[in-house]
């Protein structure tokens, strides 16, 4: 085995958990903030890639369409996610976590329907612009220039939600409303509007993370399913609600996909059970979240 | 009493049954048997101990293929192979139930999840020996129990056991604990209950009786798949449970006959079933959170709790602590 | 002294919780500092813990296995228990009764003692018999001691404070325990009641031989029913004894007896 291969896979499994900690990062904000575990995240961030795919389609002859697209996905699913904050998630925050989980649960089932309603089942392809099309060379050695920008997006959300949460007022107020929801509300900030804030927020990478996965491949159904288990393990190994658990989860599940490629393929998933299954064992909060929310 | 006089009334009419409608409603019926089952068993897990888990499909699977390889590769009997289902489910749920009990809450939603995806991959990449994503086909019921209300009568005769079965469990000291564990988990504890070591076995106990309800599916189905255990399949006894109600021990029952029916009423006319269900789902979550069953109870704890001696002087919530 | 052990617990000894040394720091601020006290079968005693508010369940929450101790340990029956999970605790033969009532409140009163009466006598495991078939007699009997008789078909839940706390005092003696925690048995009760409870607590402990430590904000119980107190302040035993001369104490007095109304 030499180098050239390692450090191919070490690339591939960094642009896989980048595009993990994209989605990831909304998942794990919205449940350290609200306590809400999003499971139609996933789904949602496939509306995001559809989205794209619809908004490529009309631009596709203007010269910037592709980021166009990818910025209005991301933006669409914003607003989507305010609407969906307003109509649904608002109504459970009260309950308790089975009605939560159930709520969020059918919203997998509504919007994987919704989807095949507007955009029917054939596969979605996306011409790649010629910005990214070609390989970039790293060390002499080619590599999808796409995977660069996928990991440069994601290390720019990071770093961009690094300032937003350590560096605003806002971003403070959110990261003490994880900490005391009635501390925050008592000193007269309401908190429905961080919650509807927060999940705005989230969905919003979200669909940048869609619409950034869009041009990979080709759109499929299902896709959601397959990712927001990761995306789960992600959230479980980084812990809930630390931004920094989740870059790590991600590039952790990243790398261990890419490597059991190399040994194991069909047991790269199974991996990544076994490695989530043994953090929630040991040290349920994860490695980097706090042992409060039990 | 009155309650057991609708329960002999019921069980009488799906005696009839065969006698009243055609084959197609008949498979319905075996499905909604074998799917009520699963519920039930589920709900050892949610309504009287109180967690939510989203991976039971795991044992159900494991408990189908258990009889399907039996049936396909060797000749052992069906009542066997069934038993031999709930021993190798249970064996499942105790081993990952271990894990999993350390949890509770949202963890143990996740642990659960995250098991049962990995039982489904583990059948999945077998391919050796479950056939993988092939399925398994060709699981025939014994000539005797070939025709429709012949595996009718078998699955009401086993269900209607194993449901007896568990419903003694849950009226018993072991039942009561569980509850016990629901209600107040820390105070539980207190007066001397090794929680742990109790909802494991509670846990294997679910399991085998998810796996007798997968058993119980291959020969009917005639082929399974590793579907069986993903957590599509977990959210079906989910949505049964919270459709018919969690805290009485036949809500899940009644959540299997509406959304079976519900589900083969929808599908004749359009694909769009998970939109549908995921939209009952939310209604119910919403507004009727303690599902139909639960509905009709709480109008008679009302009348009942009016009845009642001495005003309380603060009327406190029943559950919510 | 004459000892007779059964079960590794030293059954006819007088000491039947011994605290040695036990600390407990809680994020900075030492919860319980080097205390060190015994207790005799037979004794009803109450423990003055404070400031007000700080960490007054914690010390039960010490002796119960509830928190694990930083240093020191708990002997019970000579039986060294220190650290042991709660359940092993109750089943050696320890009960509390918690601040805030702790019941199963969708479960009837009956219901509820009836738990705490079928763990003591291990019959939870019990899968195939109807548990409304077992341990009539003993659960009648505990709720007519409790005073909760007519509530028996009662969803707990719905009871009122004061009777919570009676169900509360029900379940730890469901148990029973040969000690008997209480932790603020009075609080939220009109003074009928609390003159009712602690009837039932004095009864327990003088016809019942059951060892009684409790906790109390209010000083009229604990200089009226305690036989012996114990004065914690900021985690440091100030002061132990019979009531009088822990009046008499003048740290005590400065402390706590100027402060109460």
């Amino acid at each position: 085995m030499d180098a050239s291969l390692l450090i191919a896979q070490f690339m591939s499994g960094l642009s896989r958990g980048m595009m993990l900690f994209l989605l990831a990062s909304g998942l794990s904000l919205i449940f350290g903030v609200m306590n809400i575990l999003n499971f139609a995240h996933a789904s949602l961030w496939l509306v995001g890639a559809y989205l794209c795919y619809s908004f490529w389609y009309l631009l596709q002859d203007y010269a910037f369409g592709m980021w166009v697209s990818i910025a209005l996905a991301a933006l669409a699913l914003a607003v989507i996610g305010w609407i969906v904050e307003v109509i649904l998630i608002r109504r459970v925050y009260e309950r308790d976590l089975p009605e939560q989980l159930l709520l969020t649960y059918a919203m997998v089932l509504i919007i994987g329907d919704l989807i095949k309603v507007v955009w029917g089942v054939e596969d979605k392809l996306i011409a790649r612009p010629p910005l990214v099309e070609g390989p970039v060379f790293v060390f002499g050695m080619p590599f999808d220039s796409y995977f660069i920008f996928v990991i440069l997006v994601g290390f720019g959300v990071a770093i961009g939600l690094w300032w937003f949460l350590q560096k605003t007022r806002y971003g403070h107020i959110v990261r003490a409303a994880v900490y005391s929801r009635e501390m925050v509300s008592a000193l007269g900030i309401p908190i429905p509007r961080i919650y509807t804030g927060v999940f705005v927020l989230g969905l919003f990478i979200a669909g940048l993370a869609g619409a950034v996965q869009a041009p990979v491949g080709s759109i499929t159904l299902g896709m959601d399913m397959a990712i927001i288990i990761q995306a789960f393990c992600v959230v479980v190994i980084g812990g809930f609600g630390s931004l920094l658990g989740t870059l790590v989860g991600s590039i952790i599940v990243g790398e261990v996909y890419a490597f059991s490629i190399l040994f194991w393929p069909q047991g790269a998933l199974v991996l990544i059970f076994i490695v989530t299954a043994v953090v929630l064992i040991i040290r349920p909060w994860g490695l980097f979240g706090t042992p409060m929310r039990a | 009493m009155k309650k057991y006089g609708w329960l002999g009334l019921i069980f009488v009419s799906a005696l009839l049954l065969p006698l009243l409608v055609g084959e197609f409603w008949i498979h319905v019926a075996v499905e909604i048997l074998i799917l009520g089952l699963f519920a039930v068993s589920f709900n050892m897990i949610f309504g009287y101990m109180g967690q939510l888990s989203f991976g039971h499909a795991a044992y159900y699977g494991v408990g189908a293929y258990a009889t399907g390889l039996l049936m396909v590769k060797t000749s052992v009997p069906l009542p066997i192979c069934l038993a031999a289902s709930m021993i190798f489910a249970g064996l499942c749920a105790l081993i990952l139930g271990y894990f999993c009990v350390r949890l509770t809450g949202i963890y143990f939603a996740i642990l659960t999840l995250a098991f049962g995806q990995l039982t489904y991959y583990i059948i999945f990449q077998w391919y050796s020996f479950t056939g993988g994503d092939d399925g398994l086909q060709g699981i025939i019921p014994p000539d005797l129990l070939f025709s429709a209300n012949a595996y009718y009568y078998f699955t009401l005769i086993i269900v209607t056991g194993a449901l007896f079965v568990m419903w003694l469990i849950s009226k018993s000291p072991f039942g009561y604990t569980m509850q016990a564990i629901r209600e107040n988990e820390e105070r539980t504890r207190f007066i001397g209950i090794n929680v742990r070591r109790y909802m494991l076995i509670n846990f294997v106990i679910a399991g085998m009786f998810a796996g007798l309800a997968g058993g119980l599916w291959g020969p009917f189905n005639r082929s399974i798949a590793p579907d069986l255990c993903n957590w599509q399949q977990s959210g079906i006894p989910v949505f049964m449970t919270v459709i018919g109600g969690p805290l009485s021990f036949l809500g899940p029952m009644v959540g299997s006959v509406i959304y079976t029916f519900l589900m083969a009423f929808v599908t004749g006319f359009t694909e769009y079933w998970p939109l549908t269900i995921g939209l009952v789902i939310i209604f119910v979550v919403l507004y009727v959170p303690g599902g139909v069953l639960g509905l009709i109870a709480e109008r008679v704890k009302v009348f009942r709790s009016k009845a009642l001696e001495p005003a309380p002087d603060e009327y406190s919530d029943t559950g919510r602590s | 002294m004459n000892t007779r052990i059964r079960g590794g617990l030293d059954m006819e000894g007088n000491v039947i919780l011994r605290v040695q040394n036990l600390c407990k720091t809680f994020g900075g601020v030492k919860a319980t500092n080097n205390v060190n006290f015994e207790m005799m079968r037979g004794e009803l005693s109450a423990a003055i813990i404070g400031p007000n508010g700080a960490g007054k369940s914690t010390f039960f929450n010490l002796l119960t296995g509830y928190h694990a101790v930083d240093s020191g340990e708990v002997f019970f029956l000579g039986k060294n228990i220190t650290n042991w999970p709660p359940h092993k605790i109750t089943r050696l033969g320890i009960a509390r009764a918690f601040q805030v009532s702790n019941i199963y409140p969708k479960l009837t009163t009956y219901e509820n003692v009836r738990q705490a009466i079928l763990t003591q006598q291990k019959r939870t495991l019990i899968f195939f018999t109807p548990a409304n078939r077992l341990a009539k007699e003993e659960t009648l009997e505990l709720l007519e001691i409790s005073g909760l008789s007519r509530y028996a078909n009662t969803v707990a839940g719905i009871l009122s404070q004061g009777d919570k706390k009676r169900l509360e005092l029900a379940i730890a003696l469901g148990s029973k325990p040969e000690l008997l925690f209480l932790d603020e048995p009075t609080a939220g009760m009109s003074g009928e009641e609390t003159y009712e409870t602690m009837e039932l607590v004095k009864r327990l402990n003088q016809e019942m031989g059951l060892t009684i430590l409790f906790t109390e904000h209010d000083m009229s119980v604990v200089f009226g029913y305690a036989r012996r107190l114990i004065v914690l302040h900021q985690g440091t035993v100030i002061a132990e004894g019979i009531p009088e001369e822990v009046r008499a104490n003048e740290e005590v007095q400065r402390v706590y007896l100027g402060e109460e109304a």
